[in-house]
């Protein structure tokens, strides 16, 4: 009875009380909903096919049919916005995933094992570390003859695994020599047992929190090689795509409607994200100022 | 200390070579030569440009080109331009490398300048209306895409209220010295606040949580009973550790900051590297891409090195051996 | 405690939301400007008659925009792009030029002839010309420049204009060093040069109008070495003859020309030429402010800033069709892969692609393709549609036998249904006559942002009518010509641009057989045939006689089909009208710019 009492404050559901309090993560949550919601039902909100050019509507006006007018090739704004969001929370949210599942089992191996296997796994992600983000994607983009999602994602995941490889080895690294553990490797536990049962639920906090906010820069950074021509190409609908078409004074000034709402999508999504991963951390950590 | 410096320069070497070994592996295995992508002219024999394959070794295994490129790095020979016919790469980068330079260390000029204080401002006054305000302008600091912010400071600066030029870095092969300077400067506005932004979102959140742990901790809490003024307490105690990760932070960071500069300089087509990076990549420029990606990297490491030196001096509790 | 900081972010939302309906609104009144113009479109160009009757004054600095930095190569014997053109056309010159019916007319060349059976062109040139740093031009630097582009080491220095060289006489034995004595062109005298040919040649002006550049600056200079060399680099040592002298440059960002006061033609009106380079995205607004004075090669404005931008008022656009074009290519054979393994382009070994064998699928295809839609919308009709592979300004161009496809897409349904290629199993799209699967691979390269909207237009088009397009990820264009050129895939539609010169019509360079470029593989014999009658001499010393047989291989060619020719973009030259005395060319606008002034000048 005693342990069921203390299961139930755990540091897991405290965090989730104290966040739950927390009205900007609450915010977040709500935007970000209201936008994948968007991004899911897209095929009802608009019966326009994002990339169903016209060639007699090209870059039209709002008008009663097209909500946000059209494009250079005469297809729906709002369509593409729609149908873009999918782009931007599929790649942030696969590419967050993948660099986490990278990040968490190189993380453990490093930290739990040390050792050589850590050595490995270190140098490896200096050596990652080492070249600018941007320049390791570009090179390998241009290496690509053509850039799919899923491409997409593996290059971003491959490129940024090691930041969080770090966090996660530090933590465990400071387990490691903790009472619990040695009482736990003591009665003959497995290691996959302890780095289940003791690392992870005690490094789970700041993993959330990092993977969070990574999920914010990696839709940031779709946009932005998208928007120089590196990302995923046309005529597949992203943000980045479409603000890189108002790259004119023709469309900046008279058709705003086609590159202010995708610049705004991309902000309130990383907004949101950005909510949401502070209210973790303040939910996890709360002697931290951070905001 | 030295021994330490020395250690971490030898550890690197081994890293740069791999580093290097890793993206000519790349850049070669990439579809498309230096040529390709030009030879579109009916009147031009593609029998030239095999030719001219030949004479740069393009057709030799990756393996030797290789080695014969890195036996010319090792001799300091950066190679020639397979894009730009007759430069150097060595004079390639040395003539963009200064205005990606200027441009960020304006931006970081102007995220200190502005971040720094706010920061401080805002953990001496915390929930105020200044830190809520603060806070928000950090917020979306971060969230702003810099590519897109890049795009509505043309629209409204450059060209609604013409008060920034949007192009280049210089107005005319006329003007000289301070004129020069000045004009400089001014080129330099609109795309230094875009490339520093995030920056000093990032920076003045960092120094806001900063000031206020360490005007939260013991010593301080201890030097005020004392009946030390606040303002000397700040000044004395808190600053100078609050500026310790704040300059870390720099030191790791301005890799970054070039690598952000990739971006930002193709929004205000500004000659620097990271445009020139982009036309090396697409034109296939071998020589140029990984003499960038070498630069980058040694200048990640040298910032990360300072970063540990700088931290070892003004923390004297941080011995590195 | 986030009370507060909750209710100012709602502001700041409420701020940005706010800005995004003013500018929302702002627009309402704006979008009508490009449109208002309309009815203006008439008069193009036509405009400056308010300044006619002005005299040309001298003086005053006029600034020349283009999108992207010249490489830095001044030299003509080595440059390669539009970038450097735009410097070299106003500092170096020619011994022929062209006139607007692309005839060769006199230039530093003052006269020519040619013997019987043209293999020998006596060039006999000005008198009193003057390089820029006050030497005089001779029939010496004529001999050396040849002499250079010609030199064995020429190509490994990174030079790639040997066309003009190789069929002069003894080409083949200078460039493989068994002689040090060029014979293919000689210096009679100080005023006459001699170009001898190999064999009769059907164009000998041709050949004989490429840029000259200094002897008496590049004689010391070993021909591996001229790229470097500051000569061919540097402000101030890049000399030519042209009416304006390249002094200054701020790398990647401003060239100067200044005028050169010993034109042998008289001195320019202009003080002074400044060369910007300025992204495309601002363009329009650097003309309305008048920081840019004109734009022209390589790209000109985009057609959808026509209407802004002749709105402004201040700004004439001199608009003439490309001598280039896009089309959608048809691959009819793949090579083998042992063939990409070796080089070779044979076509004994070709493999047919049996997706696209049948001339008729092609030119149903042809039909479904809505080519005037593509330039209504995508061009805003800045552009034409061309029935053949040769540009409209030629005089070989001759469409009243050819088979030209306009929209039809019934048409192109009743071709296919002929031929058997139905919907057999109710999925919307057609199958081969055998009932299996017929899906076309289509790709195109990125890069040229018109091309690139086209091609989900294209395939949209093909749909409607039924045929399954696979529409492939764009590539980037170094990546692209690679698989163009290796081939031994599974492509079947390909898009490409080509960007022709004015010289002469003649299409062996992109269509002939074994050429390089005919990356559709398209083996005819009677195509071939046709183009090899079309220059043989002495038959084809008549121009009309050429024009009949290129008539016949342009029927054929809309028959057999090897590509779509989608549209023919016009170029769009847009300059300030302070700027007068401009006399476009069909192929450029800077066209006698000594004569060009200004009507601000002091």
């Amino acid at each position: 009875m005693s342990k069921k009492r203390k299961r139930a404050q755990s540091p897991f559901q405290l965090a989730f009380r104290r966040f739950l309090k927390n009205k900007l993560a609450i915010l977040g949550i709500i935007v970000l909903v209201i936008i994948t919601l968007g991004a899911i039902f897209a095929p009802l909100l608009t019966n326009h096919d994002p990339t169903y050019g016209d060639l007699l509507k090209i870059e039209k006006a709002p008008s009663e049919e097209h909500i946000l007018g059209t494009d250079g090739s005469g297809r729906d704004n709002f369509a593409r916005l729609l149908y873009g969001a999918r782009i931007s929370l599929v790649v942030g949210f696969s590419a967050m995933l993948f660099t986490l599942l990278i990040g968490v089992v190189l993380g453990a191996l490093a930290g739990y094992y040390g050792g050589h296997i850590d050595n490995l796994i270190m140098r490896l992600a200096d050596l990652i570390l080492a070249i600018p983000f941007l320049v390791l994607a570009l090179t390998i983009i241009a290496l690509l003859e053509s850039v799919t999602v899923t491409l997409f994602v593996t290059i971003i995941a491959l490129t940024t695994w090691p930041s969080l490889t770090r966090i996660v080895r530090g933590t465990f690294l400071s387990l490691r020599e903790q009472e619990f553990v040695l009482g736990a490797r003591a009665i003959g536990a497995s290691d996959f047992r302890i780095i289940f049962k003791h690392f992870i639920p005690n490094a789970i906090g700041p993993i959330i929190v990092n993977a969070t906010l990574m999920m914010a820069s990696m839709i940031i950074i779709e946009s932005g090689l998208s928007f120089i021509g590196m990302g995923i190409p046309q005529p597949t609908p992203t943000w980045g795509n479409m603000i890189s078409e108002a790259q004119n004074i023709r469309i900046l000034q008279y058709h705003p409607e086609a590159w202010i709402p995708p610049g705004l999508g991309i902000l309130l999504t990383v907004l949101a994200i950005n909510f949401i991963g502070d209210g973790l951390r303040d939910a996890f950590d709360p002697k931290s100022n951070r905001r | 200390m030295y021994k330490y410096i020395i250690r971490r320069i030898l550890v690197f070497i081994p890293m740069l070579i791999v580093l290097s070994m890793i993206v000519f592996g790349l850049a070669k295995a990439a579809p498309g030569d230096p040529f390709t992508g030009r030879m579109l002219d009916p009147n031009i024999d593609p029998e030239v440009y095999e030719q001219q394959r030949e004479a740069l070794g393009l057709n030799d295994p990756i393996p030797v080109q290789y080695v014969n490129w890195a036996t010319r790095i090792v001799k300091g020979d950066f190679g020639e331009s397979m894009y730009y016919k007759g430069r150097s790469v060595a004079s390639l980068v040395w003539e963009r490398l200064p205005n990606t330079l200027y441009l960020g260390l304006f931006s970081l000029a102007i995220t200190l300048i502005v971040a720094i204080p706010i920061g401080i401002y805002s953990a001496r006054n915390p929930y105020s209306m200044f830190d809520y305000g603060a806070t928000t302008f950090g917020f979306f600091g971060l969230a702003v895409p810099n590519f897109f912010f890049g795009l509505v400071a043309i629209y409204f600066f450059a060209i609604k209220l013409g008060w920034f030029p949007s192009q280049g870095t210089i107005t005319g092969t006329d003007i000289t010295g301070f004129q020069e300077f000045l004009d400089r400067i001014h080129h330099m506005v609109l795309p230094g606040i875009t490339l520093g932004l995030a920056g000093t979102a990032s920076y003045m959140r960092y120094m806001r949580s900063e000031v206020l742990d360490v005007l939260g901790s013991d010593y301080i809490r201890t030097a005020k009973a004392k009946g030390m003024s606040e303002r000397n307490v700040l000044y004395k105690h808190t600053l100078r550790n609050a500026i310790i990760p704040i300059i870390t932070l720099m030191g790791f960071e301005f890799g970054a900051l070039l690598s952000g500069a990739i971006i930002t300089e193709q929004v205000f087509s500004y000659p620097g590297l990271g445009t020139l990076f982009i036309n090396s990549i697409t034109n296939r420029d071998y020589p140029v891409i990984m003499a960038i990606t070498l630069l980058l990297g040694v200048t990640i490491l040298i910032g990360n090195l300072l970063a540990d030196i700088f931290y070892s001096i003004v923390d004297p509790r941080i011995r590195y051996d | 405690m986030f009370k507060n900081k909750y209710g100012l972010l709602a502001i700041a939302l409420l701020v940005v939301l706010g800005l995004v309906l003013a500018a929302c609104g702002d627009d309402k009144e704006s979008e009508d400007e490009p449109g208002v113009e309309e009815e203006n479109k008439g008069n193009d160009g036509k405009k400056e008659d308010e300044n006619a009757d002005e005299e040309p004054k001298s003086g005053g600095t006029l600034t020349g925009a283009m999108y992207s930095a010249p490489a830095g190569m001044f030299n003509p014997i080595f440059y390669e792009e539009a970038y450097e053109a735009n410097i070299l056309s106003f500092t170096h010159e020619s011994l022929v030029g062209q006139n607007e019916s692309l005839e060769f007319i006199p230039g530093l060349a003052k006269e020519w002839e040619t013997n019987e059976d043209q293999t020998e062109l006596t060039m006999y040139l000005e008198e009193g010309v003057k390089w820029h740093d006050g030497e005089d031009f001779t029939a010496d630097d004529v001999v050396f420049t040849y002499k250079s582009i010609a030199h064995p080491d020429y190509v490994e220095a990174g030079g790639i204009r040997t066309a003009y060289v190789q069929p002069l006489l003894g080409y083949e034995e200078y460039v493989n060093g068994e002689t040090d004595e060029f014979q293919g062109v000689e210096a009679v005298d100080d005023y006459t040069v001699k170009f001898k040919f190999a064999e009769p040649n059907i164009n000998p002006l041709y050949y004989a109008s490429f840029t000259i550049i200094p002897e008496h600056i590049f004689a010391d200079i070993p021909v591996a070495e001229m790229p470097e060399a500051e000569e061919s680099r540097q402000p101030g040592k890049v000399i030519g003859t042209g009416p304006f002298k390249f002094t200054e440059m701020v790398e990647r960002e401003q060239y100067v020309l200044e005028r050169h006061d010993d034109y042998w033609q008289g001195a320019a009106y202009l003080d002074k030429i400044v060369w910007k380079v300025v992204a495309q995205s601002v363009m329009s607004g650097l003309l309305e402010s008048g920081e840019v004075d004109f734009i022209a090669d390589p790209n000109g404005i985009q057609p959808a800033d026509y209407d802004m931008i002749s709105a402004l008022g201040n700004i004439e656009i001199i608009e003439q069709p490309d001598f280039g074009y896009q089309i959608m290519g048809f691959k009819h054979n793949h090579r083998t892969a042992d063939d990409v393994e070796s080089g070779a382009i044979n076509p004994d070994n070709w493999v047919p692609n049996e997706k696209l064998a049948d001339p008729k699928v092609r030119q149903a295809i042809a039909y479904a393709i809505n080519r005037e839609g593509l330039i209504e919308g995508l061009l805003y009709g800045r552009g034409a549609v061309l029935n053949s592979p040769i540009a409209k300004q030629f005089w070989a161009y001759d469409e009243s036998e050819t088979t030209n496809y306009t929209y039809d897409p019934d048409t192109a349904k009743s071709m296919l249904d002929e031929l058997g290629y139905v919907d057999a199993d109710g999925d919307g799209f057609r199958e081969n006559p055998d009932g299996e699967e017929w899906i076309l691979n289509f790709d195109y390269p990125t890069g040229n942002e018109l091309r690139e909207k086209s091609a989900p237009l294209i395939e949209q088009m093909l749909e409607e009518v039924g045929i399954n397009v696979n529409l492939r990820q764009p590539k980037e264009m170094s990546a692209y010509v690679e698989d163009l050129t290796n081939d031994n895939s599974d492509w079947d539609l390909y898009l490409i641009g080509w960007s022709l010169g004015s010289a002469d019509p003649d299409p062996t360079g992109l269509w002939a057989t074994a050429a390089a470029y005919n990356f559709s593989r398209w083996n005819n014999p009677d195509s071939e045939a046709l183009m090899q009658q079309a220059l043989k001499a002495p038959e084809a010393f008549e121009q009309d006689y050429r024009k009949e047989v290129y008539k016949e291989w342009q029927k054929l060619f809309s028959e057999d089909l090897p590509a779509v020719i989608l549209y023919a973009q016009n170029s769009l030259w847009a300059y300030n009208d302070r700027l007068q005395g401009v006399q476009p060319l069909p192929f450029t606008m800077y066209n006698d710019p000594h004569l060009w002034w200004v009507s601000d000048a002091e």
